[in-house]
């Protein structure tokens, strides 16, 4: 039956495949764009830019003077021993100048590169600042008036006694009036800046050669910069930049194509009807024609990466982009960034494909295109924002996520546990777009325009009365809680709340009534879900409450086991242990009760509600029963945020699931959650179990590790294996509709 | 083969107000025989045809295909099923082969059976000018016939037919309605609903008249002419559904 699904599935994909490949819009879009007209426009516009850049640097800029005293000072004085410092300085021959100059160029500005050069303007600035342009001077009656009026880019007026030159020891203030909105004014002020800088340093270098002292005499600290970046993480921080964001808009925009020539494009050439005419699930049609999408998606990134890869180390656009530095494509991350892709293609596709869904017609579809890519674009763009990481909330922002994280690919940083989040976050959000499209695809309302409303869709009124969610209502409602809970936790933590007090517990219990028992009842009641059997509220049977028993009283040893093996194994970083330690703390000052209450009762009661009841529910219609306890388990991990407890908390989900999913009952499961998590606590304070614990062994005396002894450990395991085999024998079978036919009844 | 029972499909409107399509139709196609329903446009001929081959879920009533409930076992049944209508369209970037030869792969028929098929329904259909040019290219009549072998390609025992003519010129016609027949004679149940009142004069067993979502009447030809004493099917048609009163008033 898989085998057969899955071949269907690849039937489906392989035609699509094909028939998507033969259009020639998608060839245009796909391999024509990317290939050809990027370079072209890359290249193109980098030789506008060096043409501008060219251009402004060599202009001859007019100086406006009050007096012909001081054009004559400003050219003998300052402006000709500047020019002919290059001479002077490297003893070459004029013809050779050139030359000699253009090659200084190149080593100062490998030696200051940066991460761009930013607009010609900037650009143009810093040249003229090396090597001032042509410079003519004009005696006019008013400067400002001069400079304001266009007649001179840059006025000159000098206030003092005499006019300074090496000679003499006086001093003056030369003010240069500049129009800051107008961009040569601002040019030749900046060449001319430079160049008073130097003249000041000659002057200086000569007064004090006259006294008998070297420069450095004034200048104690000589400063200077050292990179010493790598090649390969200069390469990777510029490429990055420009590449993470370019790679995120091209999967995208590689997607829409197909997305819609599959769907309202079908529909539009009535091949939609005939293709639900064959005995194939929608479900199978549509994960095969989101296959294709998502495929095709990937290859134009993989297209665009090649051919921006190609521009950069072929065209030159490195070096443009880097200033001259040697720069080097991180090659070898290429593998992991395309990796790093995977989820966000998926995740594009499916939204494309609901969306597009609803369109009846290719027009119609194009336009509903649109919010996508800006939904797309705006959190893409935050991810290139300059100082953008990956902390916070930023880890599980959609899309942002991937931008930076295939930046810091680029350059080489690795951080594994990131790539786990960013990953994690967008596969469930991947997950509840692709359950929201199959749901979609699949409606009446959809697949003829001409039969229903779409409104009808989304009135209360049409929902069908269901014991249990679908898997889309599932999968849309964890990813919003997911999401949500995070950004309230971390408001919470920002809100300078205490982690540990009352008030910051009060806060987290609110949050967990709220999103892990309050919405999955108020969704379930409003899609007509009956909230009983959906939320697994029926009385258990002793059986189960037998279970509930030993897995509660058990895990916890066995917990405390692995996260001391994993200590040793995967050592916490130590910051994560500093920031931890305030929470504990506050919560030791916490009396026994309320932190029981807090710790123990509410999380028991609320995440149960949601993970083993909603999801677990929800999930069985379309994974089974073991999928749907291992996606439910996932999740419960993943909503913990905390890669180090990721294990245990998903084995915990395991069995709390395996428990419900086989009693159809929650409040074992609730008693078992409850207990584990009151049991840790207690093992931790002094007032609850921790004299014990020292007394029966558990503490190590010189080192305080905590580690259960052997007895321990095997009562425990006996327990746990107890509890399972009540789960998968369940005594005294009671009489639930095989999974087989709880799948065959959905759509 | 195929039984209607007390079929009804309630479509809401966007102003939320409900649009009762079909309403409580009930009928029995039996194996060789070809079934005309006939009816205006908007009359639910469609809807009904879509609710049979397991496009659209019933809202009450059921189908059933060989005594197998539609609405439940929908995979199962669409593989008995069909399904041609004047709307399903073919990939236009795919030649006629292709085409047949996706449509076996989603029925799962093995490659030498479904090349064997193939081979059958391109000779029956005077297909073989065309199998590899791309369906974009055809004439209307070529498409038909490739919609036809499309249909017919896991031989099943019950064809669906929505104005199979639409838009045929009188050479298409008349072999497309050749082959309905070959098929009826094969012992096949044909469901069938068109404008073309000669068709259904012609071929068709019995009738149904379909007029907004109700079966006002059932019977052969001639039953139809002696209940309503006209003489011409288009005149039966019109006085039963009660628009023989003349529409211009002089």
């Amino acid at each position: 039956m898989r085998m057969n699904r899955f071949s269907r599935i690849s039937t489906v994909w392989r035609k699509e495949f094909a028939d998507t490949l033969r259009d020639r819009r998608t060839v245009i879009a796909m391999v024509l764009v990317p290939m050809v007209v990027y370079p072209v426009l890359m290249l193109g516009s980098l030789q506008a830019f060096e043409l501008q850049v060219s251009r402004l640097k060599q202009e001859e800029y007019t100086i406006a003077v009050t007096s012909e005293d001081v054009g004559r000072w400003l050219r003998t004085r300052i402006l000709d021993p500047d020019l002919a410092r290059h001479t002077v300085a490297r003893g070459v021959p004029a013809e050779d100048l050139a030359a000699a100059i253009d090659e200084a160029e190149q080593a100062a500005r490998a030696a200051e590169h940066g991460s761009g050069r930013g607009s010609p303007t900037e650009a143009a600035e810093a040249d003229v600042q090396r090597r001032p342009p042509p410079y003519r001077v004009e005696v006019v009656s008013n400067v400002q008036e001069a400079v304001w009026a266009g007649q001179a880019h840059v006025g000159v007026v000098v206030d003092g006694a005499e006019l300074p030159t090496p000679d003499s020891l006086g001093s003056a203030r030369v003010t240069l009036v500049v129009d800051e909105a107008e961009i040569r004014s601002q040019i030749a002020a900046s060449g001319l800046e430079a160049v008073f800088k130097r003249a000041n340093e000659r002057f200086v270098e000569r007064r004090l050669r006259d006294i008998g002292r070297a420069i450095d005499f004034i200048r104690p600290l000589d400063l200077m910069h050292q990179s010493i970046s790598t090649p390969e993480k200069l390469g990777g921080s510029v490429i990055g930049q420009v590449v993470a964001l370019v790679l995120v808009i091209m999967t995208i925009t590689g997607a829409i194509y197909p997305a819609i020539d599959l769907t309202a494009g079908e529909r539009e050439r009535g091949t939609l009807e005939t293709l639900m005419a064959a005995p194939v699930p929608t479900v199978d049609l549509i994960a095969g024609k989101f296959v294709v999408v998502a495929s095709i998606g990937m290859l134009s990134a993989v297209l665009n990466l090649l051919s921006i890869g190609g521009t950069i180390y072929l065209g030159g656009l490195g070096s443009v982009l880097t200033q001259g530095s040697p720069l080097r494509i991180p090659l070898h991350t290429l593998p992991l960034v395309l990796v790093v892709l995977v989820p966000l293609a998926v995740m594009f596709s499916a939204m494309l494909l609901a969306v597009c869904s609803f369109a009846r017609s290719f027009k119609e579809a194009q336009n509903y295109v649109m919010p996508v890519m800006m939904l797309a674009l705006i959190p893409a763009v935050v991810g290139v924002l300059p100082g953008a990481e990956l902390k916070g909330p930023l880890l599980i922002m959609p899309v942002t996520n991937i931008v930076i994280l295939t930046r810091e690919l680029f350059m080489g940083q690795i951080d594994r546990v990131a790539i786990l989040w960013v990953c994690m976050s967008t596969c469930l959000y991947a997950g509840a777009a692709v359950a929201v499209a199959a749901k979609l695809f699949g409606q009446e309302a959809v697949l003829f325009s001409d039969s229903a409303s779409l409104r009808a869709l989304f009135r209360r009124r049409f929902f069908k009365p269901a014991d249990e969610p679908s898997v889309a209502q599932a999968f849309l409602l964890m990813a919003v809680v997911y999401s949500l809970n995070f950004f309230i936790q971390q408001t919470l933590l920002k809100s300078g709340v205490v982690p540990g007090t009352a008030a910051h517990l009060a806060g987290v219990a609110l949050t967990l009534v709220l999103l892990f028992a309050a919405l999955p009842i108020a969704a379930a009641v409003f899609m007509r879900v009956r909230v009983a059997p959906a939320l697994a509220l029926g009385a258990p049977r002793p059986a189960a409450v037998v279970a509930g028993l030993c897995f509660g009283v058990s895990t916890w040893v066995l917990g405390l086991a692995w996260l001391s093996v994993q200590q040793r194994v995967l050592p916490l970083p130590p910051e994560l242990v500093e920031a931890a330690r305030p929470l504990e703390e506050q919560l030791r000052g916490l009396s026994l009760l309320s932190a029981l209450f807090f710790i123990a009762v509410v999380p028991a009661f609320c995440e149960e509600l949601f993970f083993r009841g909603y999801c677990l529910s929800g999930l069985r219609g379309a994974l089974g029963k073991s999928g749907a306890v291992l996606v439910a388990a996932f999740a419960f991990g993943a909503a913990h945020y905390s890669v180090h407890r990721l294990a245990v908390t998903m084995a915990l989900g395991v069995l709390f699931g395996l428990l419900v999913i086989q009693y159809r009952s929650i409040w074992p499961a609730m008693i078992a959650h409850g207990l584990h998590n009151g049991l840790i606590l207690l093992a931790a304070r002094e007032d609850g179990l921790l004299p014990y614990l020292k007394r029966w062994g558990f503490v190590d005396p010189h080192t305080e590790a905590v580690f259960p002894p052997a007895g321990w450990l095997i009562g425990a395991g006996t327990l746990v294996l107890v509890g399972l085999l009540l789960c998968v024998f369940r005594p005294g079978r009671p009489d639930y509709p095989p999974a087989a036919e709880v799948r065959a009844a959905g759509p | 083969m195929i039984r209607i029972e007390e079929l009804t499909k309630v479509f809401p409107n966007p102003d939320g107000t409900e649009k009762t399509a079909v309403d409580r139709v009930s009928l029995r196609v039996a194996p060789g025989e070809i079934y005309g329903l006939l009816g205006p446009n908007g009359a639910g001929k469609t809807t009904t045809l879509r609710m049979v081959s397991g496009l659209l879920r019933p809202t009450s009533g059921r189908v059933l295909i060989g005594g197998i409930d539609v609405t439940n076992h929908t995979a199962e049944v669409k593989r008995q099923i069909g399904y041609l209508t004047a709307n399903t369209g073919l990939y236009q970037r795919l030649t006629p082969l292709e085409t047949l030869e996706y449509f076996a792969a989603l029925y799962s028929i093995p490659k030498a059976p479904a090349r064997r098929r193939i081979d059958e329904l391109v000779d029956w259909l005077g297909m073989q000018d065309f199998l590899k040019l791309r369906c974009g290219a055809l004439s209307t009549g070529q498409k038909q016939r490739t919609n036809i072998a499309r249909a017919l390609i896991a031989d099943p025992p019950i064809l669906i037919m929505d104005e199979p003519t639409l838009g045929l010129d009188v050479l298409s016609n008349r072999l497309i309605l050749q082959f309905i027949q070959s098929q009826a004679d094969a012992g096949k149940a044909i469901l069938l609903s068109t404008h073309a009142l000669d068709e259904i004069e012609k071929m068709c067993k019995r009738i149904g008249l379909i007029h907004d979502g109700r079966l006002v009447a059932e019977n052969d030809l001639a039953g139809l002419q002696r209940m309503t004493g006209r003489e011409r099917l288009s005149d039966v048609f019109l006085h039963l559904v009660h628009a023989d009163e003349p529409l211009l008033k002089d």
